[in-house]
């Protein structure tokens, strides 16, 4: 009896023990896989998509997400990815990283026989650790201290293909945030109401901010349109000016000739009572939303807003409607009878601008301008172009990161390894199995600066010793300076990153990895 | 080493396998183009046979490798910057894809050697950086100080390797000749020469050295009808964007008829109210109509009777660009803020003559002396349609040149000239440098050099004497100061030195910088990567 009975445990332990290590194996040789794009000498990634469309890449978020990960348990990494970048938007490749190192140690910690639930207590009892000590390292920061912020900005482009730009970019990132930073809601920045226009063409170093807001889409200039207005008062309108159509099922009928010439005349007479309604108001500038069911605007009455001297920019999305309106300070017009002149926005000069091979349209020196703005990115191809705006992307989170929770944190590996110090020295005051387990988690976290050493092309085992000499001196600062290829106060060197990066990808990682290893049995469902 | 892997569907290759198989395809894609550098080689065209038998010939870089359908993800980097390279300057296409090729391999070598990528790429950057101002401050001329023959010079550089290199001299006055009649303002009062407003025309027959231009705006259809005169002078156009066929209701209306009498007076109302249309135009003294719909052919009787030329599908672009020349109005409608109909005096454009010629085969309407802004078309006649197709080519990259010449102003010596001065340079810096950056320096001077290298290859002489020739020059040149050395270049028909300024042998300033800054670029856009994840293709039917 007791022989079945142990007989039997064994093969359920050998079971849950075989699903645990598969699980916690196919999500480590993920984050393994995206390792060498850590840090600011990391690399890209290309990938090819079914479809063979390429991406080419070093945002840990875009790659996990490209990658169309097949294995359950490695699933929960990329969506660990994808929360980082909805929270942080930076260190998407960290978390992913740190979360693949955390999960290398439990295997160890497994195979020597703790019980998972008290290495997954312990981890959290660690982590929350972790993050005292990264708020204790950390330093506030002024929102009026630009510099501060450009650094930290800089910091995060600082691994991405447009590094170099990151002397434009930066400024660009941390203006934008600041400008459409509410006062009465200072914690709140909705990366919404930054619009970034992709234009293939140019170099990089074109890329601006504009003082206003800019459109893709042409003029509608098929009728000789004007493409330049000053004074602009625009009217956004979400109705259309083309003749209206009858049911499927209706007929309109005709039976003397005299009415055919009377149709004609009649559909002119519609689209002209709707265009001088719209010129009463004084609009000149027409922002047409777009329309699956008719014509939003027809060449008719193209034509006569080109009489009226009216500008025309048809095929405005749906989504941006809200945003226009924000900007421009007016209000969308549903009906022509709303049409009124309170309801326009005003603009000093409404200008088509050649951009690259296309062009756009600007809107600029608008009146009470709403908390928006735009940036039109530009760079030689369009890889290029998404990239920057990725990279783009990820500083604009950095610099709402510092307007959420206003505190700096050194770069280059200095808190990972200030960490794995305090945290070890913690783990010895501990006793039994969450020692162990604490000593586990605090020595997981040296693998991001020995990725960034080994990503920079220098020994890591080298670097991380001679780091963590540093830091027992006290010297609390002391990362890795990637481009001398030493060790120095990462302060000084002005790397700088958000504190809510670090906490968030260490509590996010942490969870993930609790997550896994309360994992004991996969039972496919049946469909 | 390609692998399957378990945590998704696909294959991965990474680290060295990865840089390898790149610069593999890349190099296999730069060899392709590699012998049509350059103005004297064997193979000087390809011929190209696409999936539904459609023939090329052409030597154009771009053109060849857009028709190759290049699958590789990092060789199809490379096909891009060719396109690049192609809307951005128009010409040089081959030379940025070889030396992107060749900039890529050498850092390659440099990876195995161990030295770090972000090094690599770093030292590429300042090394570009250095060589763009370098031609910018020493190498390039002043168009002005050269003389009109400049002009004229480029072009023919630019079309000494394409199919109409025998005939340079005469293309060369031809393409000038149409980019300096095209002279415009912009709105910031710049001088802009808009390619765009050059028409080509492509006709059978003839040899290709009774090309000609045409001042004015050729369109390739006859009048719409033989009763219409062939010449108008003192012309009024009118530039017509809707239908001038029989009014047709619109969806969703019926005409019901009850007497059959009604019928007929059915009928003649669709076809008045189109008449009135036209009397209206005529009206308005328009003895020109240009329509980009169709006109009725019992339509065709008012104006045979106005005497007035009218022509039926019309391009829209052209329609376009005559209105622009001739100060019309393209009319979507004639419709007025009242609700009826009028045509305006103001909305004519207007011309010396209109007259149609007889070209090849071909019927040809001409607006010559158009009012406001200038246009020209150039006629191209040749033997049969791909060599029409290559020359159209080659005549609108040697209009590029010369309209980036005319715009940036600056002029540098080719034949190999600027890429050795830059590599001698270049090495000379990266002496003084003392950080890792020096080899990957070095390593681009290098690189630089397979430009002379490939062009004395391909006119079969021995590159390696005659590009060790034009180092020592070179060197010569920027220790001692000596500017009037800086211009040296290959001569490849003789092959020896000669001063390539003085000679003749010219391109913009401005395609040297961009093709050296897309190359760099392009090389270290695949340098950065060292992970290939390729999944697999969906399966059809699930």
């Amino acid at each position: 009896m007791t022989a079945t009975m142990a007989g039997e445990r064994y093969v359920e332990n050998k079971l849950k023990h075989d699903v645990r290590v598969s699980n916690m194996t196919a999500a480590k040789k993920l984050a393994d896989a995206i390792r060498t794009s850590l840090g600011p000498r990391g690399m890209d990634k290309m990938m090819v998509n079914a479809k063979n469309d390429v991406t080419i890449s070093n945002d840990g978020a875009t790659i996990l997400k490209t990658m169309d990960v097949t294995h359950p348990a490695a699933k929960m990494l990329v969506e660990l990815s994808k929360s980082q970048d909805i929270v942080a938007g930076d260190g998407t490749t960290s978390v992913a990283v740190l979360c693949g190192a955390l999960l290398d140690k439990c295997i160890g910690l497994l195979g020597r026989g703790v019980h998972p639930t008290v290495i997954s207590d312990a981890m959290s009892t660690a982590c929350e650790k972790a993050c005292e000590i990264l708020e204790g390292m950390s330093d506030p920061v002024d929102l009026n201290d630009r510099e501060s912020l450009i650094q930290a900005a800089t910091t995060s482009l600082g691994s991405k293909v447009v590094a170099q730009y990151s002397s434009l970019l930066s400024p660009i990132a941390v203006d934008c945030v600041l400008r459409v930073l509410d006062q009465e809601r200072p914690n709140m920045v909705d990366l919404r109401d930054v619009k970034i226009v992709k234009k293939v063409g140019g170099t990089m170093d074109d890329t601006e901010l504009v003082d206003g807001i800019v459109f893709d889409q042409k003029p509608s200039k098929a009728a000789g349109g004007p493409t330049r207005v000053e004074d602009a008062k625009i009217g956004l309108v979400q109705f259309c000016i083309s003749p209206p159509k009858t049911d499927l099922e209706n007929n309109v009928i005709v039976s003397d000739y005299t009415q055919m010439d009377k149709i004609l005349r009649e559909e002119r007479n519609h689209i002209i009572g709707i265009i001088k309604k719209i010129k009463a108001s004084g609009c000149n500038v027409l922002l047409v939303q777009k329309s699956i069911l008719r014509d939003a605007v027809s060449d008719l009455a193209l034509h006569y807003l080109a009489k009226a001297k009216i500008l025309v920019i048809r095929d405005i999305e749906r989504e941006e409607i809200e945003f226009i309106s924000k900007t421009l300070h007016c209000q969308p017009v549903a009906h022509v009878d709303h049409m009124t002149p309170d309801k326009l926005g005003h603009a000093a000069l409404v200008n088509e601008k050649q951009c690259g091979n296309g062009k756009v349209v600007q809107v600029t020196g608008v009146e009470n301008m709403g908390r928006t703005v735009s940036v039109i990115v530009r760079g030689g191809n369009q890889l290029v172009v998404e990239e920057a705006d990725r990279s783009l992307h990820d500083a604009l989170c950095v610099i709402r990161c510092l307007v959420q929770k206003r505190f700096l944190i050194v770069g280059g590996g200095a808190p990972e390894v200030e960490m794995s110090q305090k945290l070890g020295y913690w783990a010895r005051t501990l006793s039994g199995m969450d020692a162990v387990a604490v000593k586990a988690f605090a020595e997981a976290l040296e693998v991001v600066p020995y990725t960034l050493a080994e990503n920079a092309g220098l020994n890591p085992i080298e670097i991380v010793t001679e780091l963590r000499n540093a830091h027992v001196a006290g010297n609390v600062h002391h990362g890795i300076n990637v481009r001398k290829g030493t060790i120095s106060n990462m302060k000084e060197e002005n790397v700088l990153q958000p504190l809510l990066v670090s906490t968030s990808a260490l509590s996010l990682a942490t969870e993930c990895v609790r997550m896994i290893l309360k994992i004991d049995d996969i039972v496919p469902s049946m469909r | 080493m390609r692998r399957q892997s378990d945590v998704f569907f696909g294959e991965r290759e990474s680290g060295q396998d990865v840089r390898q198989t790149n610069a593999t395809a890349v190099m296999a894609v730069a060899n392709i183009v590699k012998t049509s550098l350059g103005p004297v080689g064997l193979d000087k065209a390809r011929m190209l046979v696409d999936d539904i038998g459609d023939v090329t010939i052409t030597n154009d870089g771009a053109t060849i490798l857009k028709l190759l359908e290049i699958e590789h993800p990092a060789a199809k980097i490379l096909v891009e910057l060719a396109e690049l390279q192609d809307q951005e300057v128009g010409d040089g296409t081959t030379s940025v894809v070889i030396l992107a090729a060749e900039l890529l391999k050498r850092a390659n070598e440099l990876v195995r050697n161990k030295i770090h990528p972000t090094n690599i790429i770093a030292g590429f950057r300042l090394a570009m950086r250095e060589s763009v101002k370098y031609v910018e401050g020493k190498l390039a001329r002043d168009v002005e100080t050269l003389g009109k023959e400049a002009l004229l010079q480029c072009a023919k550089t630019s079309m000494s390797s394409k199919i109409i290199g025998a005939e340079e001299d005469f293309f060369a006055d031809l393409v000038v000749d149409a980019c300096t009649s095209i002279k415009t303002y912009n709105d910031m009062g710049d001088v802009r020469y808009p390619i765009k407003a050059i028409n080509i025309l492509k006709a059978h027959g003839k040899s290709l050295k009774e090309s000609s231009v045409l001042h004015g705006y050729a369109l390739n259809l006859g009048r719409a009808a033989e009763g219409m005169p062939k010449l108008v002078k003192n012309a009024k156009i009118a530039c017509i964007d809707f239908n001038l066929q029989k009014t047709k209701m619109l969806m969703g209306i019926q005409v019901l008829v009850n007497d059959p009498k009604e019928l007929e007076k059915i009928r003649e109302q669709e076809f008045e109210i189109t008449a009135n249309r036209i009397k209206m135009i005529l009206a308005a003294g328009a003895n020109v109509v240009l329509c980009s719909k169709g006109i009725d052919d019992m339509a065709l009787k008012y104006f045979v009777e106005a005497g007035a030329i009218a022509c039926r599908r019309v391009n829209r672009d052209d329609l376009r660009r005559i209105a622009k020349a001739t100060g019309a109005q393209v009319m979507l409608s004639l419709s007025d803020m009242d609700g009826g109909e009028t045509f305006d005096e103001s909305m004519l454009g207007t011309a010396g003559e209109v007259v149609e010629q007889r070209v090849a085969d071909d019927d040809m309407v001409v607006i010559k002396d158009c009012a406001s802004t200038q246009s020209c078309t150039i006629l191209l006649r040749g033997a049969n349609d791909y060599m029409l197709d290559e020359i159209d080519r080659s005549v609108h990259d040697a209009l590029c040149i010369v309209k980036r010449t005319l715009e940036s102003g600056k002029v540098v010596a080719g034949g190999g000239a600027v890429e050795a001065a830059l590599s001698i340079y270049l090495e000379n810096m990266a002496t003084t440098l003392g950080s890792r950056e020096q080899l990957a320096i070095a390593e681009f001077a290098n690189a630089l050099l397979v430009i002379p290298k490939v062009l004395s290859v391909n006119a079969a002489k021995d590159s390696t004497d005659l590009v060790a020739k034009l180092r020592a020059i070179h060197h010569q040149a920027q220790s001692q100061g000596n500017e009037e050395l800086a211009g040296m270049g290959l001569d490849l028909v003789k092959g020896e030195l000669r001063d390539n300024i003085a000679s003749g042998v010219l391109e913009p300033a401005l395609s040297k910088v961009k093709s050296i800054q897309f190359a760099t670029e392009a090389a270290i856009t695949i340098l950065r990567i060292d992970d290939l994840i390729q999944l697999e293709p969906e399966q059809e039917g699930q």
